[in-house]
């Protein structure tokens, strides 16, 4: 069917052709200035860097796309690292079983979220403004404000400082130093984990409900779907992927910061919308918001390595994410 | 009543072209609109009445020909620019702010102002007062628009392009949510309008209204011109015959559909959530059930309690003959019941949506593994067939809902319900806003899906529609069901008098 691809094309690929075309460009102009920024070991620290970006980010798509938000997701993310390093520490349960419930809490914090918006009828900025403080507010009380150090290297480490196909050398002097830096777990698990969800939302019933709910919720209802049911999924889906995201940070430092992850909500809605996702639901997709990651944590990366200070990067972010959204609104005004 | 008409046109379209990546849209249409006259622009849907109305207004800019306006050659890059000059058009969806009151949104974008910034509410109310007035029309400026019937809020669009000064009015479809008496009522101010020398296009499908008002008559199809005629030197036969491009001998198809004795669905003693009414009606295979009353008896109501889309708090459901429940609309959907809305933008269709996704859209399950897992190529084999079998006019089974003509939208919404086998249907309003031979082929439609065993009801405020569907026909007035006809004993006067509750 030349005519259905055509039309696909035009829509879709063109807009993410833009948004990869962006990135490559970023990585191209970084790699002409600074000769430091094209190398591997600086690769594998932007793709580890972007991660948690992109994990938060894939979440938080499913969630714009039915129409909502999830503003809690930074503190999700912090109090499903507390609950794991406090079941490790006080309780003394097992990593792996410490982790689960991790995960656990962040999709519990997700069905609270989808329970206001069902329930309640709260618009979901409101619901889960609310829900970030508590959420936040949970995590300190819980430490007393105070991180938790000291959990077992090998194992709660494992996830954000392992890697497959390390490799070592051993220097003149007799030191053993690292001689290719291998793949992160934290990488792979987010690669598998995008699949999986590009999947569902691509090739799914659920994934296909999500869409309508976000493009017409009452004429979903009337379509038999229980619209109620969709909006849960997304919600958990989010409360998963933070709880995820912060499981790889606090992993990565070996310790859990009830502060961690403030303001992280906005990474994740900046690379869902940058990656072309749109806030009024019913569009978006997860290579999209992978890319719009990517974009941020390279800007990220070349602008310290170009010795750029913190609070300008803020200001180019800032401009990014005007620019993508609004070259994305000029082509679709002119699609229609 | 003869209007006095100045011979120079005050509007003038000549050799106007548009195309749009793969349709021409317009293909060198010509038009001219005198002071005083009501120009009835006629065509089906995507005909290319919209577009022209979208050039002159402003919105769309011509790929080809002359725009005159008072003598003078004129293009106009923007709403705003035709707005100014004096050109103001009404669409079918109302354009006003449901929290702003009357008066402020008549002045909207031009309020009166004191000392340079303070919004004069004294002198707004007072002239929008003035402008209501002299369209013979009384409201209170200070009224919410949410407040005011649809009838009343034309009144406010009518008087919002009054205030602009303008000297053409373009009303599309604007009788479509209007009943009887507000009609009657909305011409009158269309006859003062004509007798201040204000030029009106005006777009409408139902035919029958344009005696009471029309003067001239221009018909387009295809996005060509066809003819512009004196509406006294022709019949609405001629003029079908023009729209259409082919002879229309009837409006309604010869109904194979032959009602069986067996009862479908019976509702009994049926309570919608804050209604004191009771409903009991039942529902044969093989039978359209005409539901007949004025705006506001309850019908569409009474059709959303049955499809559990809205709370019920007494009463009893059987389908074939088994005591069912219905709670939601997946309760009724799993029995078998469908539900086409009148308003299929808000309630019927993801817009944004691609045409095959819409039409698997209550029916997913058939076209997915258990898992979940989308067959798309089963997807597709579907859609094309029922945009084959409905014949629905799309560029590709991917094209997002939106950019459909109103008929074929219908069309989708229709195929959605028939993919899902739907054996008890409601049909709300659905043939509102679609053009004549779209019409023709939805009440085919309707009569096929009778013929092949399911129960329709049909729910219009078109009494020609009513009376030429209809086995039976129910009266709703009030909430309540006044009464429940055979084809045979009803005539338009018994439905009237018992939709009025005489």
């Amino acid at each position: 069917m030349p005519k259905d691809f055509r039309d696909t094309f035009n829509a879709d690929l063109l807009q993410k052709f833009a948004a990869l075309a962006g990135l490559l460009g970023l990585i191209l102009v970084f790699s002409l200035i600074s000769k430091n920024f094209p190398t591997r070991a600086n690769m594998i620290s932007i793709t580890i860097q972007t991660t948690s970006i992109a994990l938060a980010g894939i979440g938080v798509t499913f969630v714009i796309i039915t129409g909502g938000i999830d503003l809690s997701i930074g503190s999700v993310l912090a109090l499903s690292g507390v609950a794991a390093g406090l079941l490790i520490k006080n309780a003394g349960w097992s990593v792996p079983s410490a982790l689960v419930a991790g995960v656990l809490t962040g999709m519990f914090c997700g069905f609270l979220n989808g329970a206001m918006v069902n329930y309640l009828k709260l618009p979901p900025f409101i619901a889960t403004l609310g829900m970030m403080q508590i959420v936040r507010g949970a995590g300190l009380l819980a430490t007393d404000a105070r991180s938790i150090p000291g959990l077992p290297e090998e194992t709660f480490g494992w996830l954000g400082n392992g890697a497959m196909f390390r490799t070592y050398k051993i220097l003149d002097n007799g030191n053993q130093v690292v001689d290719f830096e291998g793949i992160p777990f934290s990488v792979t698990l987010m690669v598998i984990l995008a699949i999986i969800f590009y999947y569902i939302l691509a090739n799914t019933r659920l994934g296909r409900y999500i869409y309508s709910v976000g493009s017409n919720e009452e004429a979903t209802r009337l379509s038999g779907i229980n619209v109620v049911a969709i909006k849960f999924a997304a919600y958990i889906i989010c409360g998963f992927f933070a709880a995820i995201a912060g499981i790889i940070t606090m992993s990565r430092l070996v310790t859990v910061q009830p502060t961690a992850g403030d303001a992280f909500e906005m990474d994740a809605i900046a690379s869902a919308v940058i990656g072309g996702t749109s806030l009024m639901g019913g569009v978006g997709t997860i290579s999209g918001t992978i890319i719009g990651a990517f974009i941020i944590g390279v800007l990220r990366n070349g602008l310290n390595m170009l010795g750029v200070q913190g609070f300008v990067q803020k200001i180019i972010i800032g401009l990014v994410i005007i620019i993508a959204v609004s070259t994305d609104q000029l082509r679709n005004r002119k699609n229609t | 009543m003869e209007p006095t008409l100045k011979m120079e046109p005050i509007l003038k379209v000549e050799d106007i072209s548009k195309s749009f990546p793969g349709v021409v849209a317009l293909d060198k249409v010509r038009m001219d609109l005198r002071e005083g006259e009501v120009h009835a622009l006629l065509g089906e849907n995507g005909a290319g009445k919209s577009t022209l109305m979208k050039i002159l207004s402003g919105v769309y800019q011509p790929d080809r020909g002359r725009i005159t306006f008072k003598g003078n050659p004129i293009t106009f890059s923007s709403a705003l620019d035709s707005q100014k000059a004096g050109i103001s058009i009404i669409y079918q969806e109302l354009n006003l702010i449901p929290h702003l009151s009357v008066a402020q949104n008549i002045f909207l974008g031009k309020e009166p102002l004191k000392w340079g910034f303070h919004i004069n509410d004294k002198k707004m109310n007072a002239a929008a007062e003035k402008i209501l007035g002299g369209l013979n029309t009384h409201l209170d400026p200070r009224s919410l628009i949410k407040n005011l019937a649809v009838s009343k809020q034309q009144m406010v669009e009518v008087a919002k392009a009054l205030s602009n000064n303008s000297e053409v009015l373009i009303m599309d479809e604007p009788t479509s949510a209007l009943t009887g008496a507000e009609i009657e009522e909305l011409f009158r101010v269309i006859r003062t309008l004509r007798s201040q020398k204000v030029g009106i296009i005006y777009i409408s499908h139902r035919l029958e209204e344009l005696k009471s008002i029309a003067d001239r008559v221009t018909i387009l199809r295809d996005g060509q011109y066809i003819s512009t005629d004196n509406y006294a030197d022709l019949n609405m036969g001629e003029i079908v015959k023009r729209m259409v491009g082919r002879e229309m001998k009837n409006k309604f198809p010869e109904k194979k559909a032959k009602p069986s004795n067996k009862v479908i669905l019976e509702v009994k003693d049926y309570q919608r959530r804050g209604e004191t009414a009771l409903a009991s009606f039942s529902l044969r295979s093989g039978e359209i059930l005409g539901v007949a009353g004025l705006m506001g008896a309850g019908r569409t109501e009474l059709a959303r309690a049955i499809f559990g889309a809205d709370p019920v708090s007494g009463g009893e459901l059987r389908v074939d003959g088994k005591p069912v429940v219905v709670k939601t609309p997946r309760d009724a959907i799993r029995n078998g019941i469908g539900y086409l809305s009148e308003d299929r933008k808000s309630f019927g269709l993801a817009l944004g949506m691609q045409v095959k996704e819409n039409i698997t859209m209550a029916f997913l399950e058939e076209v997915s593994s258990r898992s979940g897992r989308i067959y798309k190529s089963r997807e597709k084999e579907v859609a094309e067939r029922f945009i084959q079998r409905l014949n629905i006019r799309t560029p590709s089974i991917s094209k997002a809902v939106k950019n459909l003509s109103g008929g074929n939208q219908q069309k989708v919404v229709i195929a959605k319900w028939l993919f899902r086998n739907a054996k008890i249907l409601f049909f709300d309003e659905p043939t509102r806003g679609i053009d004549v031979a779209s019409k023709f082929s939805i009440y085919e439609l309707m009569d096929q899906l009778a013929a092949s065993g399911a129960g329709v009801i049909m729910i219009s405020s078109d009494l020609p529609e009513i009376l030429g569907m209809s086995d039976r026909i129910m009266v709703m007035c009030q909430g309540r069901i006044a009464a429940i006809f055979d084809r045979s004993e009803a005539t338009q006067e018994k439905i009237l008098q018992k939709a009025a509750g005489l």
